[in-house]
């Protein structure tokens, strides 16, 4: 299989990155919007009430809108850590298709995703305790240990380190005449 | 690096540019600066071939080992 160039493994998980961009943008408008909408619709109930028709408590729905829309702000700075996580990939992914994936940024770029990933999963434990300690009825958003998320940040910060050698070795071929 | 690397001695001795000798071993005049102002990091047998063969030397003439403090491994 080739490793560049059209039909290859790379081309495809350039389209990938590209797309979950897109995606991600679109997400983060919409999640902004929604959480704008929430927030205001809770400060006016009669909105709700005289606009919809809701089977159910209005006074309940109205009275957890400012959480409701704390949670949707959380996760639109959860899907900012993952637009930050994706533009440091398709930069990754640019090197690698200019043919020099050893490149002294992208050890800083891997970095840069693992410590994002961190503060994306501290950020939620964070998020979670909080939320639960304000409402404790509501389950706004999962804060249990996740084992697989610390896996995949050990996973990152060792490809960081083979990076870095790769790039010492990258000069070190530089340099030979 | 305690290696010195003497190109600046032996073209001046030849009477031979730089430009002349990155012509007849094809290696570009970059890396040649590289050598002869000792930031290279390692030579091909490759390359000291074509030199002592241009320059009509032998590598212990273009190379010089200079005691020293050893040199740390840069990343």
């Amino acid at each position: 299989m080739r490793a560049l160039g059209p039909g290859s493994v790379s081309s495809f998980l350039k389209i990938a990155l590209d797309v979950i961009y897109v995606a991600l943008w679109v997400w983060i408008g919409l999640l902004s919007v929604v959480s704008l909408v929430v927030l205001l619709m809770s400060f006016n109930p009669e909105l709700l009430a005289n606009r919809l028709h809701i089977n159910g408590n209005v006074d309940e729905l109205t009275g957890n809108g400012p959480l409701l829309a704390a949670a949707l702000a959380g996760w639109a700075l959860m899907s900012g850590g993952w637009m930050a996580i994706v533009e440091r990939l398709r930069k990754i992914f640019g090197t690698l298709s200019a043919g020099d994936p050893f490149h002294p940024d992208n050890v800083r770029r891997l970095r840069l995703v693992g410590m994002i990933l961190v503060g994306l999963e501290i950020g939620r434990y964070v998020f979670a305790s909080v939320a639960h300690a304000i409402a404790k009825d509501v389950k706004v958003i999962d804060g249990s240990f996740t084992l697989n998320t610390w896996f995949s940040v050990l996973v990152v910060f060792v490809l960081a380190e083979v990076f870095r050698e790769g790039a010492r070795l990258r000069r070190e071929a530089e340099l030979t005449i | 690096m305690p290696i010195r690397v003497n190109l600046d001695r032996i073209l001046l001795e030849r009477r031979m540019s730089l430009t002349e000798l990155s012509d007849r071993v094809g290696v570009t005049i970059a890396n040649l600066s590289i050598l002869k102002t000792g930031k290279a990091r390692a030579v091909r047998f490759s390359t000291l071939d074509a030199l002592c063969r241009e320059l009509g030397c032998q590598p212990g003439d273009l190379v010089e080992y200079e005691a020293g403090p050893p040199s740390a491994v840069e990343d």
